[in-house]
């Protein structure tokens, strides 16, 4: 049964599901190919990517390290600043009291609630808004008298309580600040702070490189 | 003729790039009057007076050659907390990520027709020679931003506070700018060490917004006035032209249960 040599090709050969696979895996391949040689990485994105992040999505690197997910050290690197006071951080999880609640939401891995390229809640958050009720469902069904009947899904979207920083919308933060008239008795912003060490300008100390444009 | 005119100017191409040795010095560095007009708006600047001078920023601290357009690390070896800040917002990450520089193009938000391709640098917002932040506080800003919010500043009292405060290098205490409220002035370090600088993350301050309440307009303003005010969507679309309307319910809720505890400790 050994196949006629000459009649090796046929245009039959060519329309097989065989070689429409091998021909589509080369295109595919050179496509992907071209997309990294031409640096025109928008064509790898799974999806739309956050309103926080797109101006960067290009630069894969930044959160993907070859093709591990996405660490909490990669979100770290840039957001250090909004989670100074993390009131929903690790140390609060490492504690075994929270361990059950831990069980209900990974809510030590940023991505568990902050993925991306997905659709997006508002604040980076792709999961539903009423995420919040993975714990706190008993605050709007009895346990806490003034928020009973509350709907599940406002705890943040109405702009009442933060996940991570709580510093200036906790109870204490109003608390403390409540009653105070619209404009303070003292309206002042800091000022910068600029130290003059002469009080007259040195003589400038290039000027015929600039006229020669020396490199 | 279209062929004609193109060969006639490849032509004069060639002959200014061949005797390029003939042209005044000028062609390849800067202006006489350029050099005069930098030298003069820097000699009056913070910069100047604390020895800042020419070479410091236009000359390679190993090399010693001479550098027409310093980048932003040249402004980092002295200003290393304003540029690491820049680079965790949005006008900075792309530097930060190797990446080239933000356009107004690549923004979502309305931008300026004409400031499409404008490069995001230290530069862009700042003078270096003149170091007149009262420019990079709010005309820089409107240069690139068309928004509704960023067009309504100038009918809102932050505007004439601004007007009224700003004739000095910087914006004074009274003054309110954009940078007051998106790039906020905050303390740096502990002590007799602490100094107030700049904030340049212009994202910090945007979400949550209760954020910015605490950082910026309690310096001046009660909470309540705040949250009603930072809360309204169409208050802040407005860019807070008038006194809030809106009486937060989360605020009520606050009052009620402040009542309960001192009726119940009286």
């Amino acid at each position: 049964m050994v196949p006629n040599s000459s009649r090796w090709f046929s245009w039959k050969n060519l329309i097989s599901f065989r070689v429409a696979m091998v021909v589509f895996c080369l295109v595919l391949v050179a496509w992907f190919g071209a997309a990294f040689a031409l640096n025109q990485r928008q064509i790898f994105l799974p999806g739309e990517t956050s309103v926080g992040h797109h101006l960067f999505e290009t630069s894969c690197s930044s959160c993907h390290q070859a093709f591990q997910p996405v660490n909490n050290d990669a979100c770290m690197s840039c957001h250090q600043a909004e989670l100074a006071e993390d009131a929903h951080g690790p140390s609060k999880f490492r504690d075994p009291r929270w361990a059950a609640e831990l069980a209900n939401l990974d809510v030590m891995t940023c991505t568990t609630c902050h993925s991306e390229h997905v659709h997006m809640f508002g604040r980076g958050v792709h999961l539903q808004p009423d995420l919040c009720m993975n714990c706190h469902q008993g605050l709007i069904e009895g346990d806490l008298a003034s928020h009973n009947g509350f709907a599940p899904d406002g705890c943040w979207t109405g702009g009442c309580h933060n996940y991570h920083d709580q510093r200036s919308i906790s109870t204490g933060f109003l608390r403390r600040n409540m009653g105070e008239p619209p404009m303070l008795p003292v309206q002042q912003l800091p000022e910068r702070t600029v130290v003059l060490q002469r009080a007259v300008a040195p003589a400038p100390d290039l000027t015929q490189e600039f006229l020669e444009g020396r490199q | 003729m279209t062929g004609f005119m193109a060969g006639l100017l490849s032509l004069l191409f060639c002959l200014l790039s061949g005797l390029s040795w003939a042209l005044p010095a000028w062609a390849n560095g800067v202006d006489q009057a350029v050099v005069q007009d930098a030298t003069q708006l820097w000699q009056g600047s913070a910069h100047a007076l604390n020895d800042i001078n020419c070479s410091s920023c236009h000359q390679a601290s190993e090399t010693q050659a001479f550098v027409l357009s310093p980048k932003e690390e040249s402004c980092q070896s002295c200003h290393q907390q304003a540029v690491e800040t820049f680079h965790l917002g949005k006008h900075g990450i792309r530097l930060r990520e190797g990446q080239s520089p933000l356009t107004p193009a690549l923004g979502r938000l309305p931008m300026q027709a004409e400031a499409q391709g404008l490069q995001m640098t230290c530069n862009t917002c700042h003078d270096a020679h003149s170091v007149n932040t009262v420019q990079a506080a709010v005309d820089s800003c409107l240069g690139c931003h068309s928004d509704t919010h960023s067009l309504n500043y100038g009918n809102s009292s932050h505007s004439e506070l601004f007007a009224a405060a700003s004739s000095s290098p910087r914006p004074g205490p009274e003054a309110v700018s954009c940078a007051t409220c998106h790039l906020p002035r905050h303390q740096v370090g502990q002590g007799d060490s602490a100094t107030t600088l700049v904030n340049h993350n212009n994202t910090y301050t945007l979400l949550p917004r209760d954020r910015m309440v605490a950082e910026v307009c309690m310096n001046c303003h009660g909470v309540e006035f705040s949250y009603n005010s930072i809360f309204d969507d169409d208050l802040v679309e407005a860019n807070f032209d008038h006194p809030p309307t809106q009486k937060l319910q989360t605020l009520e809720m606050m009052r009620a249960l402040e009542q309960r505890r001192t009726g119940q400790g009286s």
